[in-house]
């Protein structure tokens, strides 16, 4: 039942060596990235983590309990995320390890992958090119869903209703054997978004509400895990997508955009444990159409790889693989194809149980191009360690690079079959600090990224080009508390960011962008969360504050900051015969705040949240 | 950039007292922006971060965003052009929206905020606003359905008949009760009949035009094609082509400025896959044409300050940021430069 248990069962005692994670009542060998990536900031979030976030975006998500700087055209639009700086394409995303990142476009949009369609995330911070690939620049995001081996059947009905128009509509079931786990999920979000806002376009700057924001998700995930043999393993998902959106204009324009997206995104990762190793093979596919105005591009992802995890003593261990992506673009002005093959190779030493280092190399062609030898080292070093608090230094320098999209290099008119690809060194330290139910944690950071692709205009129409050379540096500090007080219990998190993102090389020598913060990247970002629980019955404040954002390169305009708070009570204690029907109210945006993430792009004031569920 | 903003001092003069169209209200007291150089910043495509700035040439005092400062809001729109009749002051966004202010102190006077999709420009006629307006974009990003969108109040309100016309118009200039529109993608030029809100004449010219200019009382058209320019006039009392004239200057914009001593500057560039801009030179009425007289790369704007004799020249750096503005003497040396707002596009001498 417990898959390590079985194969430790299998394997004697040598299956102890392989990091593990717990997943449910299920525990498997963990991720590379999470088994070699020492030195490396991370944020995890559980499946139970995630509950209170069943009804919205991963977008929503990353903006309450991350550092990571969410730019949001309003609510359901784009939202792309900028890890330390970085833009949005220097993010890598995977599914069940899977990349997501549309190969035209080079990154994802947020509001587009619900939470209720995961059980699990991680943020791995800092480029880690040699670990993760492609992409992983500014850090990564890591979502996985999975079936778990619970030996039961539930079934979940959710429905929530909210203010302006709103309601969602989650149904998760899944069945359980000691060999076969299957679970599906079907969301339906419907959002007419009809919010007021002030509108600065007009004279008077009335109040008017939104009319042109219309949003429509659905889709349904799969899981299967299947026990094959003591030693084998198959897990397999599917994940169909589907959105229909009216664009939200910025103010001052009444433009009436409109853009579907659908994807097919399949997974499948085959297993095999032996004695000092395992082998796992790996493949996917990811199929996107985008439908702008009616103009369609439709784009493909296949990717077949194998990874072999050897453990020759209880010290060592090492993971080595290959991949080859195959991409196709069909887009609008043109149609490429683009072929990916890349090898990697990790090692990890801990001569003591305090201390582990790493050593990660990757190298990755395609088209004719080779990507220069991608490394990455790090070191996790508990050097205080007593019975009730530990001290861990965590050490860590690696590379990253992004593959020019096929719009960079195809795109008609403009496109630039020459360009480079982006490439990143990143060093950060941090010390992490746990005391019985008290951890902290504060991390440091220096980022430089070369070749930075823009696009400019040259003549009557833009083109990409290799310019831009940006340093980052900054702070994380986290911490995070649980204590009780009579019948309550307590959980508080909290975080602040400092981030300093500028340009050294710009368009031109005399480029007023240098020197400046970047647009759109926060200085400073805090975050603070309370909850308390008594018996069935929580309460939940959340409260974010995003610092002033320069809308261009050369920072003359700003954003004013903003500071956020949401309020949540739950109450679980409710049920008729076998059926729990847990409630939930939520408020964002409690004290109305009007505010843009975007220049004229206005978001939501208070809106309310009803959840009521039905669990079997 | 459009025609208005190169009637420069007694050129824009001459057409207040020429054009029956342009009214007589009573006289105000000059404001602070009714003199110095008007800066149009076109801002940047999904930001609308169009904005005016105003520069006072004699102490090269800048102000930046003085619509913003005026009304305590932002433009919010890509200013396409700044046109000053009526003793008005009209910032037309081709995000679908005009916004009138006094031209003295830029307080907001009225706007038209519905039933425009892509406004280009604009002239005042009859007591209403006739506006140039593309139209909506196809499947196929065209614009098949362009129009002369006609507002019945000069302070704007809502957009009461829609007049078709060929594709993309551009310039617009008023002649009486009649209005010339410059169809730039099919080549014509388009004659509406102010008071019957009505198309009455169409003439085919060569090329894109894009510019009306007026000198002397007669009405010009810049046209551009690949490897020449071309400049009509017209007979003013059928409305039939005068004169045409052909001139080797390659890779014209369609910016351009006309001096006091009527001669044109023109923005030209290569495009792909060398992006080589440049300005040439068209003595109107003389001989010495210079096609390169200057070059350079980034030019998305350009103006003259006929007092001074200095041409504005503006670059929009790409877009990233702010852009610059070069100020050249007649000799072509840099007498200054400065940052304005995002993208630059066009000045207004007053």
């Amino acid at each position: 039942m417990i898959l390590l248990v079985w194969a430790f069962t299998f394997f004697g005692s040598d299956i102890q060596k392989i990091d593990t994670v717990g997943l449910q009542e299920i525990e498997v060998i963990s991720p590379a990235y999470e088994r070699f990536g020492q030195g490396q900031k991370s944020i995890k979030w559980s499946q139970k983590d995630l509950e209170a976030y069943q009804s919205r975006s991963l977008a929503d998500l990353l903006v309450d309990q991350s550092p990571v700087f969410i730019r949001s055209y309003g609510p359901g639009m784009l939202a792309s995320p900028s890890f330390r700086g970085s833009s949005a394409g220097h993010t890598a995303v995977f599914w069940n390890g899977i990349p997501l990142n549309s190969p035209s476009l080079g990154q994802s949009d947020f509001s587009l992958l619900p939470v209720f369609a995961i059980d699990q995330a991680s943020l791995q911070f800092g480029s880690s090119g040699a670990l993760l690939g492609n992409e992983a620049i500014g850090g990564s995001v890591n979502l996985k869903s999975q079936a778990g081996f619970q030996e039961k059947s539930s079934l979940l009905l959710s429905q929530e209703f909210s203010s302006f128009g709103n309601y969602q509509t989650n149904v998760k079931g899944s069945i359980s054997g000691k060999k076969l786990a299957l679970q599906s999920k079907i969301y339906h979000q419907f959002a007419a978004n009809k919010y007021p806002f002030r509108n600065l376009a007009l004279p008077g700057t009335p109040i008017q509400e939104q009319d042109h924001a219309q949003v429509i998700q659905k889709g349904i995930v799969t899981d299967l895990n299947w026990r094959i043999s003591d030693n084998k393993s198959l897990k397999t998902s599917i994940w169909l997508h589907q959105a229909e959106r009216e664009i939200q204009p910025p103010m001052g324009s009444s433009t009436q955009d409109f853009q579907e997206d659908q994807a097919l995104r399949w997974s499948m990762n085959y297993e095999v444990f032996k004695k000092k190793s395992t082998l796992a093979f790996q493949s996917g596919l990811v199929r996107e159409e985008l439908i702008f105005n009616g103009i369609e591009n439709n784009t493909s992802q296949f990717i077949l790889g194998g990874a072999w995890d050897y453990f020759p003593t209880e010290q060592l261990s090492f993971h080595s693989g290959a991949r080859i992506t195959l991409v196709k673009g069909d887009l609008s002005t043109y149609a490429a194809t683009d072929e990916r093959l890349e090898i990697f190779q990790s090692a990890k030493y801990s001569p003591t149980n305090r201390l582990s280092l790493s050593l990660n190399l990757r190298q990755l062609g395609y088209g004719d191009q080779l990507v220069p030898l991608i490394p990455g080292a790090g070191l996790d070093w508990t050097f205080l360690e007593q019975k009730n608090q530990s001290l861990e230094l965590k050490i860590s320098a690696g590379r990253g690079f992004k593959v020019p999209t096929l719009n960079d290099r195809f795109w008609s008119p403009g496109g630039n079959p020459e360009l480079l690809p982006e490439n990143s060194w990143n060093v950060e330290s941090g010390l992490h600090w746990k005391k019985n139910s008290f951890s902290q944690s504060l991390t440091f950071y220096s980022m430089n990224v070369d070749n930075w692709i823009i696009w400019l205009p040259q003549g009557s129409f833009w083109s990409p080009q290799n310019i831009r050379k940006v340093r980052s540096d900054g702070v994380e500090y986290q911490g995070s508390m649980k204590f009780k007080t009579g019948a309550v219990d307590w959980i508080s998190q909290w975080q602040y960011s400092l981030n300093r993102a500028v340009s050294l090389v710009g368009i031109s020598q005399n480029d007023p962008s240098l020197g400046k913060q970047l647009p759109y990247t926060p200085r400073h970002q805090a975050g603070l969360s309370l909850q308390a629980q008594v018996q069935r019955f929580s309460i939940q404040a959340q409260t974010n504050y995003t610092g002033e954002r320069k809308i261009t390169a050369d920072n003359p305009r700003t954003l004013s900051p903003f500071f956020l708070a949401d309020l949540g009570i739950s109450y679980t204690g409710f049920s008729i015969s076998k059926i729990q029907i847990p409630l939930q109210v939520r408020i964002q945006n409690l004290l109305n705040t009007q505010y843009q993430v975007i220049y004229l792009r206005p978001m939501p004031g208070r809106s309310i949240h009803f959840t009521i569920s039905f669990q079997l | 950039m459009k025609t208005k903003l190169l009637q420069l001092g007694q050129v824009f003069v001459s057409l207040l007292i020429l054009f029956s169209c342009i009214g007589n209200d009573p006289e105000r007291p000059l404001g602070e922006y009714d003199r110095g150089i008007l800066i149009m910043n076109e801002g940047s495509f999904g930001s609308n971060d169009g904005e005016v700035y105003h520069l006072n040439p004699s102490t090269n005092e800048l102000k930046p965003d003085i619509f913003e400062a005026a009304n305590g809001r932002p433009f919010a729109g890509l200013l396409e052009d700044m046109v000053n009749e009526d003793d008005k002051m009209y910032l037309i966004a081709n995000t679908g929206k005009v916004e009138i202010v006094n031209p003295g102190d830029f307080k907001s006077l009225g706007a038209v905020t519905s039933g425009l999709d892509q406004p280009r420009s604009l002239t005042v006629n009859s007591g209403k606003l006739f506006i140039s307006d593309y139209g909506p974009y196809d499947a196929n990003f065209k614009t098949p359905s362009s129009y002369i969108a006609v507002v019945r109040n000069t302070l704007g309100g809502t957009v009461s008949k829609k007049i078709a016309v060929s594709r993309k118009p551009e310039d617009l200039i008023s002649f009486g009760k009649f209005i010339l529109v410059a169809g730039s993608e099919e080549g014509k030029v388009e004659v509406i009949d102010a008071e019957k809100e009505e198309l009455v004449k169409s003439i085919e010219v060569e090329g894109n035009p894009s510019q009306f200019f007026e000198i002397d009382g007669k009405i010009y058209l810049f046209s551009s094609k690949a490897d020449e320019v071309v400049i009509y006039s017209f007979h003013l009392d059928n409305f039939t082509l005068a004169t045409s004239n052909w001139y080797p200057i390659a890779n014209a914009t369609g910016k351009i400025a006309l001096s006091n001593s009527n001669t044109l500057y023109i923005l030209t560039s290569s495009g792909w896959p060398n992006y080589e801009d440049g300005i040439g030179v068209l003595p109107l009425f003389g001989t010495s044409l210079q096609p390169k007289w200057y070059e350079g790369s980034g030019f998305y704007g350009i103006g003259i300050d006929s007092s001074k004799e200095e041409i504005y020249v503006a670059n929009a750096n790409g877009f990233q940021g702010n852009g610059t503005i070069t100020v050249l003497d007649k000799s072509r040396n840099t007498v200054r430069t400065f940052d304005v707002g995002r993208g630059p596009s066009g000045f207004m001498m007053k």
